[in-house]
Protein backbone atom coordinates (compact mmCIF):
# COMPACT_ATOMS: atom_id res chain seq x y z
CA UNK A 1 0.00 0.00 0.00
CA UNK A 2 1.00 3.63 -0.56
CA UNK A 3 2.76 5.73 2.33
CA UNK A 4 -0.40 8.43 2.07
CA UNK A 5 2.09 10.98 3.39
CA UNK A 6 4.59 10.02 0.37
CA UNK A 7 2.00 10.21 -1.88
CA UNK A 8 0.23 13.35 -1.53
CA UNK A 9 1.27 16.40 -3.92
CA UNK A 10 4.05 18.20 -3.25
CA UNK A 11 6.23 14.58 -2.02
CA UNK A 12 4.83 12.99 -5.57
CA UNK A 13 5.66 15.98 -7.95
CA UNK A 14 9.18 16.43 -6.63
CA UNK A 15 9.96 12.31 -7.08
CA UNK A 16 8.49 13.04 -10.54
CA UNK A 17 11.08 15.93 -11.38
CA UNK A 18 13.89 13.58 -9.37
CA UNK A 19 12.44 10.49 -12.59
CA UNK A 20 13.02 13.49 -14.76
CA UNK A 21 16.19 14.86 -13.88
CA UNK A 22 17.62 10.83 -13.80
CA UNK A 23 16.18 9.85 -17.35
CA UNK A 24 17.70 14.16 -18.08
CA UNK A 25 21.21 12.82 -16.78
CA UNK A 26 21.02 9.60 -18.90
CA UNK A 27 20.68 12.31 -22.02
CA UNK A 28 24.02 13.20 -23.37
CA UNK A 29 22.99 16.76 -24.21
CA UNK A 30 22.26 17.27 -20.62
CA UNK A 31 24.54 14.77 -18.85
CA UNK A 32 27.21 17.78 -17.75
CA UNK A 33 24.86 20.03 -16.54
CA UNK A 34 24.25 20.40 -12.28
CA UNK A 35 20.80 19.71 -10.91
CA UNK A 36 20.22 23.63 -10.76
CA UNK A 37 20.39 23.84 -14.15
CA UNK A 38 18.37 20.96 -14.84
CA UNK A 39 15.71 23.10 -13.38
CA UNK A 40 15.77 25.45 -15.69
CA UNK A 41 15.70 22.98 -18.45
CA UNK A 42 13.06 21.35 -16.67
CA UNK A 43 10.94 24.17 -17.21
CA UNK A 44 10.98 24.64 -20.87
CA UNK A 45 10.39 20.90 -21.16
CA UNK A 46 6.61 19.61 -22.70
CA UNK A 47 5.74 16.44 -20.95
CA UNK A 48 3.87 13.83 -23.83
CA UNK A 49 1.42 10.76 -22.89
CA UNK A 50 0.84 8.70 -26.21
CA UNK A 51 -1.18 5.61 -26.79
CA UNK A 52 0.01 2.57 -28.11
CA UNK A 53 0.25 2.95 -31.82
CA UNK A 54 -0.05 7.07 -31.79
CA UNK A 55 2.61 8.38 -33.55
CA UNK A 56 4.70 10.81 -32.14
CA UNK A 57 6.45 12.37 -35.45
CA UNK A 58 5.92 12.18 -38.83
CA UNK A 59 8.69 11.38 -42.04
CA UNK A 60 8.18 14.67 -43.63
CA UNK A 61 7.01 16.99 -40.81
CA UNK A 62 8.99 20.29 -40.44
CA UNK A 63 11.87 19.32 -37.64
CA UNK A 64 10.94 20.94 -34.47
CA UNK A 65 12.90 19.28 -32.01
CA UNK A 66 14.03 15.87 -29.64
CA UNK A 67 11.96 13.73 -27.50
CA UNK A 68 12.99 11.85 -24.62
CA UNK A 69 11.25 8.67 -23.69
CA UNK A 70 10.45 8.54 -19.87
CA UNK A 71 8.26 5.10 -19.83
CA UNK A 72 7.49 3.03 -22.83
CA UNK A 73 8.71 2.02 -26.17
CA UNK A 74 9.25 3.73 -29.66
CA UNK A 75 9.71 2.44 -33.12
CA UNK A 76 11.28 4.84 -35.60
CA UNK A 77 9.95 3.72 -38.80
CA UNK A 78 10.87 5.03 -42.59
CA UNK A 79 7.12 4.93 -43.83
CA UNK A 80 7.46 5.82 -47.70
CA UNK A 81 3.97 3.92 -48.51
CA UNK A 82 1.74 1.90 -46.55
CA UNK A 83 2.93 -1.59 -47.79
CA UNK A 84 7.07 -1.04 -47.73
CA UNK A 85 7.47 0.00 -43.57
CA UNK A 86 10.84 -0.18 -42.19
CA UNK A 87 11.47 0.06 -38.77
CA UNK A 88 14.71 1.41 -38.14
CA UNK A 89 15.16 0.86 -34.51
CA UNK A 90 12.96 0.09 -31.11
CA UNK A 91 14.06 2.77 -28.75
CA UNK A 92 13.07 1.98 -24.52
CA UNK A 93 13.45 4.56 -21.63
CA UNK A 94 16.10 6.76 -21.49
CA UNK A 95 16.52 7.11 -25.06
CA UNK A 96 16.27 10.19 -27.42
CA UNK A 97 15.48 11.13 -31.02
CA UNK A 98 14.73 14.34 -33.31
CA UNK A 99 17.87 15.69 -31.56
CA UNK A 100 18.96 16.93 -34.93
CA UNK A 101 15.93 19.15 -35.31
CA UNK A 102 17.17 21.35 -32.45
CA UNK A 103 19.38 23.01 -35.45
CA UNK A 104 17.28 23.42 -38.02
CA UNK A 105 13.64 22.81 -39.62
CA UNK A 106 14.54 20.26 -42.05
CA UNK A 107 12.10 17.47 -42.97
CA UNK A 108 12.02 14.74 -40.27
CA UNK A 109 13.40 12.06 -41.59
CA UNK A 110 12.02 8.67 -40.58
CA UNK A 111 8.67 8.55 -38.71
CA UNK A 112 8.06 7.55 -35.04
CA UNK A 113 5.27 5.72 -33.50
CA UNK A 114 4.36 4.94 -29.39
CA UNK A 115 4.43 0.78 -29.65
CA UNK A 116 3.16 0.79 -26.07
CA UNK A 117 1.24 3.56 -23.53
CA UNK A 118 4.75 6.13 -23.25
CA UNK A 119 5.54 9.03 -21.53
CA UNK A 120 8.03 11.31 -23.89
CA UNK A 121 9.11 14.65 -22.89
CA UNK A 122 10.00 17.40 -25.87
CA UNK A 123 12.59 19.74 -25.81
CA UNK A 124 12.02 21.89 -28.37
CA UNK A 125 14.36 24.29 -30.79
CA UNK A 126 12.05 27.31 -30.00
CA UNK A 127 12.34 26.77 -26.25
CA UNK A 128 16.00 26.24 -27.10
CA UNK A 129 16.62 28.91 -28.87
CA UNK A 130 15.02 31.18 -26.29
CA UNK A 131 17.38 29.74 -23.56
CA UNK A 132 20.39 30.70 -25.39
CA UNK A 133 19.55 33.95 -25.23
CA UNK A 134 18.24 34.20 -21.97
CA UNK A 135 21.01 31.70 -20.28
CA UNK A 136 24.24 31.78 -22.71
CA UNK A 137 26.30 30.32 -20.21
CA UNK A 138 23.68 27.44 -20.32
CA UNK A 139 22.79 27.47 -23.58
CA UNK A 140 26.36 27.60 -24.77
CA UNK A 141 26.90 24.07 -22.65
CA UNK A 142 24.20 22.16 -24.31
CA UNK A 143 25.19 23.79 -27.76
CA UNK A 144 28.76 21.94 -27.24
CA UNK A 145 27.45 18.67 -25.61
CA UNK A 146 24.87 18.50 -29.22
CA UNK A 147 28.32 19.31 -31.30
CA UNK A 148 30.00 16.73 -29.51
CA UNK A 149 26.51 13.80 -30.24
CA UNK A 150 27.00 14.99 -33.69
CA UNK A 151 30.47 15.25 -34.49
CA UNK A 152 30.26 11.63 -32.93
CA UNK A 153 27.63 10.52 -35.04
CA UNK A 154 29.68 11.86 -38.31
CA UNK A 155 32.88 10.37 -37.40
CA UNK A 156 30.91 6.76 -37.09
CA UNK A 157 29.50 7.53 -40.67
CA UNK A 158 32.44 8.20 -41.92
CA UNK A 159 34.08 4.91 -40.46
CA UNK A 160 31.19 2.79 -42.25
CA UNK A 161 31.43 4.86 -45.61
CA UNK A 162 35.13 3.95 -45.53
CA UNK A 163 34.39 0.15 -44.56
CA UNK A 164 31.65 0.33 -47.28
CA UNK A 165 34.50 1.50 -49.68
CA UNK A 166 37.00 -1.06 -48.70
CA UNK A 167 34.33 -3.78 -49.21
CA UNK A 168 33.64 -2.43 -52.55
CA UNK A 169 36.65 -2.38 -53.52
CA UNK A 170 37.52 -6.03 -52.46
CA UNK A 171 34.59 -7.53 -54.11
CA UNK A 172 35.64 -5.71 -57.14
CA UNK A 173 38.92 -6.60 -57.21
CA UNK A 174 37.79 -10.03 -55.97
CA UNK B 1 -23.95 0.16 -38.29
CA UNK B 2 -20.02 -0.36 -38.77
CA UNK B 3 -17.50 1.21 -36.85
CA UNK B 4 -16.51 3.63 -39.47
CA UNK B 5 -19.74 5.36 -39.98
CA UNK B 6 -20.21 5.08 -36.26
CA UNK B 7 -17.10 7.46 -36.15
CA UNK B 8 -18.07 9.43 -39.00
CA UNK B 9 -21.43 10.02 -36.89
CA UNK B 10 -20.04 10.92 -33.85
CA UNK B 11 -17.44 13.31 -35.80
CA UNK B 12 -20.10 15.31 -37.51
CA UNK B 13 -21.74 15.53 -34.03
CA UNK B 14 -18.81 16.71 -32.75
CA UNK B 15 -18.31 19.13 -35.86
CA UNK B 16 -21.66 20.61 -35.64
CA UNK B 17 -21.07 21.26 -31.59
CA UNK B 18 -17.83 22.87 -32.66
CA UNK B 19 -19.69 25.38 -34.79
CA UNK B 20 -22.61 25.88 -32.34
CA UNK B 21 -19.66 26.36 -29.45
CA UNK B 22 -18.34 29.49 -32.15
CA UNK B 23 -21.66 31.14 -33.05
CA UNK B 24 -22.52 31.32 -28.94
CA UNK B 25 -19.09 32.54 -28.39
CA UNK B 26 -19.17 34.88 -31.46
CA UNK B 27 -22.50 36.29 -30.44
CA UNK B 28 -21.84 36.54 -26.56
CA UNK B 29 -18.58 38.83 -28.09
CA UNK B 30 -20.51 40.97 -29.79
CA UNK B 31 -22.87 41.26 -26.63
CA UNK B 32 -20.49 41.65 -24.25
CA UNK B 33 -18.17 43.67 -26.36
CA UNK B 34 -19.48 47.27 -24.98
CA UNK B 35 -19.34 46.33 -21.35
CA UNK B 36 -15.72 44.69 -21.74
CA UNK B 37 -14.38 47.20 -24.19
CA UNK B 38 -12.20 49.16 -21.37
CA UNK B 39 -10.77 46.19 -20.10
CA UNK B 40 -10.04 45.05 -23.23
CA UNK B 41 -8.04 48.01 -24.39
CA UNK B 42 -6.17 47.58 -20.78
CA UNK B 43 -5.54 44.08 -21.82
CA UNK B 44 -4.25 45.48 -25.35
CA UNK B 45 -1.85 47.72 -23.96
CA UNK B 46 -0.29 45.54 -21.12
CA UNK B 47 0.28 42.78 -24.35
CA UNK B 48 1.90 45.62 -26.50
CA UNK B 49 4.05 46.87 -22.57
CA UNK B 50 4.74 43.69 -22.56
CA UNK B 51 5.90 42.96 -26.01
CA UNK B 52 7.91 46.13 -25.77
CA UNK B 53 9.61 45.67 -22.57
CA UNK B 54 10.65 41.74 -23.04
CA UNK B 55 13.99 42.51 -25.15
CA UNK B 56 14.88 44.52 -22.18
CA UNK B 57 14.36 41.98 -19.39
CA UNK B 58 15.72 39.22 -21.50
CA UNK B 59 18.82 41.19 -22.32
CA UNK B 60 18.89 41.68 -18.02
CA UNK B 61 18.36 38.15 -17.17
CA UNK B 62 20.78 36.66 -19.68
CA UNK B 63 23.06 39.66 -17.11
CA UNK B 64 22.70 37.53 -14.59
CA UNK B 65 19.28 39.05 -13.15
CA UNK B 66 16.49 36.80 -11.80
CA UNK B 67 13.76 37.29 -14.41
CA UNK B 68 11.48 38.72 -11.47
CA UNK B 69 13.88 41.04 -10.77
CA UNK B 70 14.61 42.28 -14.36
CA UNK B 71 11.04 43.32 -14.95
CA UNK B 72 10.54 44.82 -11.81
CA UNK B 73 13.71 47.33 -12.83
CA UNK B 74 12.64 47.74 -16.47
CA UNK B 75 9.11 48.23 -15.77
CA UNK B 76 10.01 50.91 -12.90
CA UNK B 77 12.79 52.74 -15.24
CA UNK B 78 9.88 52.83 -17.74
CA UNK B 79 6.91 54.04 -15.05
CA UNK B 80 9.07 56.29 -13.87
CA UNK B 81 9.62 57.84 -17.58
CA UNK B 82 5.79 57.50 -18.63
CA UNK B 83 4.94 59.31 -14.93
CA UNK B 84 7.21 61.93 -15.20
CA UNK B 85 6.30 62.67 -19.03
CA UNK B 86 2.20 62.75 -18.36
CA UNK B 87 2.84 64.70 -14.71
CA UNK B 88 4.59 67.71 -16.88
CA UNK B 89 3.29 66.88 -20.44
CA UNK B 90 0.04 65.63 -20.77
CA UNK B 91 -1.88 68.28 -18.79
CA UNK B 92 -0.47 71.08 -21.01
CA UNK B 93 -1.28 69.68 -23.98
CA UNK B 94 -4.59 68.93 -22.97
CA UNK B 95 -4.48 72.70 -21.96
CA UNK B 96 -3.32 73.92 -25.27
CA UNK B 97 -6.28 71.85 -27.32
CA UNK B 98 -8.24 73.29 -25.20
CA UNK B 99 -7.80 76.84 -25.88
CA UNK B 100 -7.54 75.71 -29.98
CA UNK B 101 -10.74 74.41 -29.37
CA UNK B 102 -12.10 77.79 -27.76
CA UNK B 103 -9.89 79.84 -30.61
CA UNK B 104 -11.70 77.45 -33.12
CA UNK B 105 -14.94 77.96 -31.85
CA UNK B 106 -14.68 82.25 -30.48
CA UNK B 107 -14.31 83.42 -34.15
CA UNK B 108 -10.94 84.47 -33.57
CA UNK B 109 -10.04 83.17 -37.02
CA UNK B 110 -13.11 84.69 -38.91
CA UNK B 111 -10.95 86.83 -40.68
CA UNK B 112 -9.34 83.99 -42.24
CA UNK B 113 -12.82 82.39 -43.11
CA UNK B 114 -13.66 85.88 -44.78
CA UNK B 115 -10.40 86.05 -46.87
CA UNK B 116 -11.46 82.10 -47.99
CA UNK B 117 -14.82 83.25 -48.23
CA UNK B 118 -13.38 86.64 -50.59
CA UNK B 119 -11.34 84.10 -52.67
CA UNK B 120 -14.28 82.16 -53.39
CA UNK B 121 -16.58 85.28 -54.44
CA UNK B 122 -13.65 86.64 -56.24
CA UNK B 123 -12.53 84.15 -58.34
CA UNK B 124 -16.09 81.79 -58.58
CA UNK B 125 -18.69 83.99 -57.77
CA UNK B 126 -20.46 81.58 -55.48
CA UNK B 127 -20.20 82.65 -51.73
CA UNK B 128 -22.31 80.70 -50.31
CA UNK B 129 -20.25 77.41 -51.24
CA UNK B 130 -17.63 79.29 -49.91
CA UNK B 131 -19.59 79.67 -46.39
CA UNK B 132 -21.14 76.24 -46.69
CA UNK B 133 -16.78 74.77 -47.26
CA UNK B 134 -16.09 77.28 -44.15
CA UNK B 135 -18.27 75.94 -41.96
CA UNK B 136 -18.00 72.50 -42.53
CA UNK B 137 -13.49 72.98 -41.89
CA UNK B 138 -14.71 74.34 -38.80
CA UNK B 139 -16.52 71.73 -37.66
CA UNK B 140 -14.56 69.23 -38.79
CA UNK B 141 -11.44 71.22 -37.13
CA UNK B 142 -13.56 71.37 -33.73
CA UNK B 143 -14.24 67.52 -34.17
CA UNK B 144 -10.80 67.12 -34.48
CA UNK B 145 -9.19 68.51 -31.91
CA UNK B 146 -12.44 67.06 -29.78
CA UNK B 147 -11.40 63.56 -29.81
CA UNK B 148 -8.02 64.52 -29.87
CA UNK B 149 -8.67 65.92 -26.66
CA UNK B 150 -10.86 63.03 -25.88
CA UNK B 151 -7.93 60.73 -26.38
CA UNK B 152 -5.59 62.31 -24.30
CA UNK B 153 -7.89 62.30 -21.50
CA UNK B 154 -8.87 58.70 -21.72
CA UNK B 155 -4.75 58.34 -21.50
CA UNK B 156 -5.40 60.26 -18.33
CA UNK B 157 -8.19 57.75 -17.07
CA UNK B 158 -5.57 55.36 -18.15
CA UNK B 159 -3.49 56.78 -15.46
CA UNK B 160 -6.12 56.06 -12.84
CA UNK B 161 -5.68 52.56 -13.42
CA UNK B 162 -2.24 52.53 -13.36
CA UNK B 163 -2.23 49.83 -10.95
CA UNK B 164 -3.99 47.30 -13.20
CA UNK B 165 -1.52 47.89 -16.47
CA UNK B 166 1.58 47.35 -14.37
CA UNK B 167 0.10 44.41 -12.93
CA UNK B 168 -0.76 42.65 -15.61
CA UNK B 169 2.70 43.76 -18.12
CA UNK B 170 4.44 42.46 -15.04
CA UNK B 171 2.38 38.56 -15.02
CA UNK B 172 2.39 39.03 -19.08
CA UNK B 173 6.05 38.84 -19.39
CA UNK B 174 6.91 36.93 -15.92
CA UNK B 175 4.90 33.86 -17.01
CA UNK B 176 4.04 34.06 -21.28
CA UNK B 177 6.04 31.13 -21.27
CA UNK B 178 3.91 29.08 -18.56
CA UNK B 179 1.19 30.28 -20.21
CA UNK B 180 2.54 29.20 -23.55
CA UNK B 181 3.18 25.60 -21.99
CA UNK B 182 -0.24 25.28 -20.25
CA UNK B 183 -2.20 26.22 -23.30
CA UNK B 184 0.36 23.84 -25.61
CA UNK B 185 -0.16 20.82 -22.98
CA UNK B 186 -3.92 20.95 -23.52
CA UNK B 187 -3.55 19.99 -27.31
CA UNK B 188 -4.06 17.15 -28.95
CA UNK B 189 -1.02 15.03 -29.77
CA UNK B 190 -2.02 15.20 -33.27
CA UNK B 191 -1.77 19.06 -33.51
CA UNK B 192 0.87 19.61 -31.17
CA UNK B 193 4.01 19.78 -33.15
CA UNK B 194 1.74 22.09 -35.17
CA UNK B 195 0.79 24.40 -32.48
CA UNK B 196 4.14 25.02 -30.87
CA UNK B 197 5.66 25.76 -33.93
CA UNK B 198 2.59 28.30 -35.39
CA UNK B 199 2.92 29.64 -31.88
CA UNK B 200 6.42 30.37 -32.00
CA UNK B 201 6.15 31.65 -35.77
CA UNK B 202 3.50 33.56 -34.75
CA UNK B 203 5.13 34.99 -31.78
CA UNK B 204 8.60 36.09 -33.54
CA UNK B 205 6.98 37.67 -36.43
CA UNK B 206 4.18 39.96 -34.09
CA UNK B 207 6.88 40.85 -31.54
CA UNK B 208 9.35 41.59 -34.35
CA UNK B 209 6.27 44.08 -36.34
CA UNK B 210 5.53 45.68 -32.68
CA UNK B 211 8.60 46.50 -31.71
CA UNK B 212 9.30 47.37 -35.69
CA UNK B 213 6.49 49.96 -35.41
CA UNK B 214 7.38 51.12 -32.38
CA UNK B 215 10.94 52.39 -33.42
CA UNK B 216 9.60 53.47 -36.42
CA UNK B 217 7.22 55.87 -34.76
CA UNK B 218 10.19 56.83 -32.28
CA UNK B 219 12.37 57.87 -35.20
CA UNK B 220 9.87 59.43 -36.97
CA UNK B 221 8.62 61.43 -33.62
CA UNK B 222 12.13 62.28 -32.63
CA UNK B 223 12.71 63.58 -36.65
CA UNK B 224 9.31 65.69 -36.91
CA UNK B 225 10.56 67.55 -33.58
CA UNK B 226 13.72 68.35 -34.64
CA UNK B 227 12.53 69.17 -38.11
CA UNK B 228 9.94 72.06 -36.30
CA UNK B 229 11.99 72.99 -34.10
CA UNK B 230 14.61 74.43 -36.70
CA UNK B 231 11.41 75.79 -38.63
CA UNK B 232 10.45 77.15 -35.05
CA UNK B 233 13.77 78.98 -34.42
CA UNK B 234 13.97 80.39 -37.81
CA UNK B 235 11.01 81.61 -38.37
CA UNK B 236 10.64 83.06 -34.78
CA UNK B 237 8.12 80.33 -33.41
CA UNK B 238 5.25 80.50 -35.80
CA UNK B 239 4.55 76.42 -34.73
CA UNK B 240 3.19 76.35 -31.11
CA UNK B 241 3.44 72.78 -28.87
CA UNK B 242 5.68 71.63 -31.56
CA UNK B 243 6.56 68.44 -29.53
CA UNK B 244 3.20 67.35 -29.45
CA UNK B 245 2.72 68.19 -32.90
CA UNK B 246 6.03 66.04 -33.40
CA UNK B 247 4.49 63.32 -31.34
CA UNK B 248 1.51 63.05 -33.04
CA UNK B 249 2.99 62.89 -36.85
CA UNK B 250 5.60 59.89 -35.10
CA UNK B 251 1.68 58.26 -33.65
CA UNK B 252 0.58 58.47 -36.96
CA UNK B 253 3.11 57.25 -38.90
CA UNK B 254 1.77 53.61 -37.60
CA UNK B 255 -0.91 53.99 -39.78
CA UNK B 256 0.27 53.71 -43.31
CA UNK B 257 -0.37 55.85 -46.50
CA UNK B 258 -2.99 57.92 -44.75
CA UNK B 259 -0.90 58.42 -41.21
CA UNK B 260 2.27 60.68 -42.71
CA UNK B 261 -0.27 63.18 -44.39
CA UNK B 262 -2.27 62.91 -41.07
CA UNK B 263 0.58 64.02 -38.99
CA UNK B 264 1.72 66.94 -41.23
CA UNK B 265 -2.06 68.57 -41.24
CA UNK B 266 -2.11 69.53 -37.24
CA UNK B 267 1.78 71.54 -37.86
CA UNK B 268 0.34 73.15 -41.11
CA UNK B 269 -3.38 74.51 -39.02
CA UNK B 270 -1.27 75.57 -36.25
CA UNK B 271 0.89 77.29 -38.28
CA UNK B 272 -2.13 78.91 -40.48
CA UNK B 273 -3.89 79.72 -37.07
CA UNK B 274 -0.64 81.67 -36.20
CA UNK B 275 -0.60 83.83 -39.02
CA UNK B 276 3.07 84.64 -39.25
CA UNK B 277 4.47 87.15 -41.31
CA UNK B 278 5.92 84.73 -44.20
CA UNK B 279 3.12 82.15 -44.05
CA UNK B 280 3.56 80.95 -47.22
CA UNK B 281 7.41 80.30 -46.70
CA UNK B 282 6.67 78.69 -43.20
CA UNK B 283 4.09 76.42 -44.81
CA UNK B 284 6.25 75.17 -47.27
CA UNK B 285 8.65 74.72 -45.09
CA UNK B 286 6.48 71.97 -43.03
CA UNK B 287 5.54 70.54 -46.39
CA UNK B 288 9.04 69.95 -47.12
CA UNK B 289 10.20 68.80 -43.53
CA UNK B 290 7.10 65.99 -43.55
CA UNK B 291 8.49 65.04 -47.48
CA UNK B 292 12.33 64.51 -46.04
CA UNK B 293 10.97 62.61 -42.84
CA UNK B 294 8.78 60.17 -45.24
CA UNK B 295 11.66 60.00 -47.34
CA UNK B 296 13.97 59.24 -44.43
CA UNK B 297 11.74 57.01 -42.91
CA UNK B 298 11.22 54.87 -45.92
CA UNK B 299 14.19 54.83 -47.61
CA UNK B 300 16.41 54.27 -43.99
CA UNK B 301 13.93 53.37 -41.27
CA UNK B 302 11.45 51.19 -42.40
CA UNK B 303 13.55 48.63 -44.16
CA UNK B 304 15.52 48.25 -41.53
CA UNK B 305 13.41 47.91 -38.28
CA UNK B 306 9.89 47.22 -39.59
CA UNK B 307 8.80 43.23 -40.93
CA UNK B 308 8.19 43.37 -44.18
CA UNK B 309 5.99 40.14 -44.46
CA UNK B 310 3.22 42.77 -43.30
CA UNK B 311 2.66 44.27 -46.45
CA UNK B 312 -0.44 45.74 -46.74
CA UNK B 313 -2.88 46.47 -49.13
CA UNK B 314 -3.94 50.48 -48.92
CA UNK B 315 -7.48 49.64 -49.51
CA UNK B 316 -7.26 46.92 -46.33
CA UNK B 317 -5.30 50.06 -44.52
CA UNK B 318 -8.46 52.38 -44.63
CA UNK B 319 -11.28 49.33 -44.27
CA UNK B 320 -8.90 48.59 -41.24
CA UNK B 321 -8.68 52.54 -40.73
CA UNK B 322 -12.47 53.20 -40.37
CA UNK B 323 -13.68 49.90 -38.63
CA UNK B 324 -10.90 50.50 -35.87
CA UNK B 325 -12.44 54.23 -35.17
CA UNK B 326 -16.15 52.76 -35.60
CA UNK B 327 -15.01 50.28 -32.55
CA UNK B 328 -13.05 52.62 -30.33
CA UNK B 329 -12.58 56.17 -31.80
CA UNK B 330 -9.40 57.70 -31.86
CA UNK B 331 -6.77 54.86 -30.28
CA UNK B 332 -8.87 52.65 -32.61
CA UNK B 333 -7.71 53.88 -35.86
CA UNK B 334 -4.36 54.37 -34.29
CA UNK B 335 -4.62 50.86 -33.08
CA UNK B 336 -6.34 48.93 -36.08
CA UNK B 337 -3.34 48.60 -38.36
CA UNK B 338 -1.01 46.97 -35.99
CA UNK B 339 -4.28 44.51 -35.20
CA UNK B 340 -4.82 43.62 -38.71
CA UNK B 341 -1.06 43.56 -39.42
CA UNK B 342 -1.06 40.63 -36.48
CA UNK B 343 -4.28 38.97 -37.93
CA UNK B 344 -2.43 38.94 -40.98
CA UNK B 345 0.45 37.25 -39.73
CA UNK B 346 -1.39 34.70 -37.36
CA UNK B 347 -3.43 33.94 -40.53
CA UNK B 348 -0.43 33.37 -42.56
CA UNK B 349 1.59 31.44 -40.39
CA UNK B 350 -1.20 29.04 -39.86
CA UNK B 351 -1.92 28.30 -43.94
CA UNK B 352 2.02 27.84 -43.71
CA UNK B 353 1.72 25.28 -41.10
CA UNK B 354 -1.91 23.44 -42.34
CA UNK B 355 0.78 22.75 -45.73
CA UNK B 356 3.34 21.88 -43.84
CA UNK B 357 2.21 19.27 -41.23
CA UNK B 358 -0.69 18.31 -43.99
CA UNK B 359 -3.12 18.34 -41.52
CA UNK B 360 -6.92 17.38 -42.55
CA UNK B 361 -9.96 15.74 -41.60
CA UNK B 362 -8.86 12.92 -39.05
CA UNK B 363 -7.57 10.06 -40.71
CA UNK B 364 -9.37 7.10 -41.23
CA UNK B 365 -8.77 3.99 -38.92
CA UNK B 366 -7.14 1.67 -40.82
CA UNK B 367 -4.33 4.23 -41.38
CA UNK B 368 -3.50 3.62 -37.19
CA UNK B 369 -3.67 0.06 -37.44
CA UNK B 370 -1.21 -0.09 -39.74
CA UNK B 371 0.75 1.65 -38.14
CA UNK B 372 0.56 -0.27 -35.09
CA UNK B 373 1.32 -3.53 -37.28
CA UNK B 374 4.05 -1.75 -38.32
CA UNK B 375 5.65 -0.78 -35.03
CA UNK B 376 4.70 -4.24 -33.77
Amino acid sequence: MENPIWSNGIFMKKRKKENIFTILKQVPIFSDLSDRELVEIEKILHKRKYKEGEPVIRKGDPGLGMYIIVKGSVDIIDKEKKASQKTLASLHDGSFFGDMALLDESPRSASAVATIDSEIIGFFRPDFLDLIYRKPKLGIKILLALAKVLGERLRRTNELLIQLQEEKETASNG
Amino acid sequence: MDSYTFQLYSQMLKTFWRIFLIVIVVIAAVVLFPYVKEVLVMFIISGLLSVLLSPLVDFLESRGFKRGLAILLVMLLIFALLGLSFWMIIPRIIHSVEALIAKLQSGVISGLNQKVENFFDKYFHNPDFARNVVARLNLLGVQLLGSLEGLLKSVGSFLASVVIIPVVTFFLIKDARRFKKTFISRVPNQYFEFTLNIIHKTGTQVTKYIQGQAIDALIVGVLSIIGLFIINSYFHGPIPHFVLIGSLAGLANIIPYIGPIAGAIPALVLAILNNPPELGLVLLWIVILFIVVQAIDNALISPLVVSKSVNMHPLTVIVAVIVGGKIAGALGMLLAVPFTGVAKVIFSQVSWGLRSYRISAPSKPEEHTSLKTASK
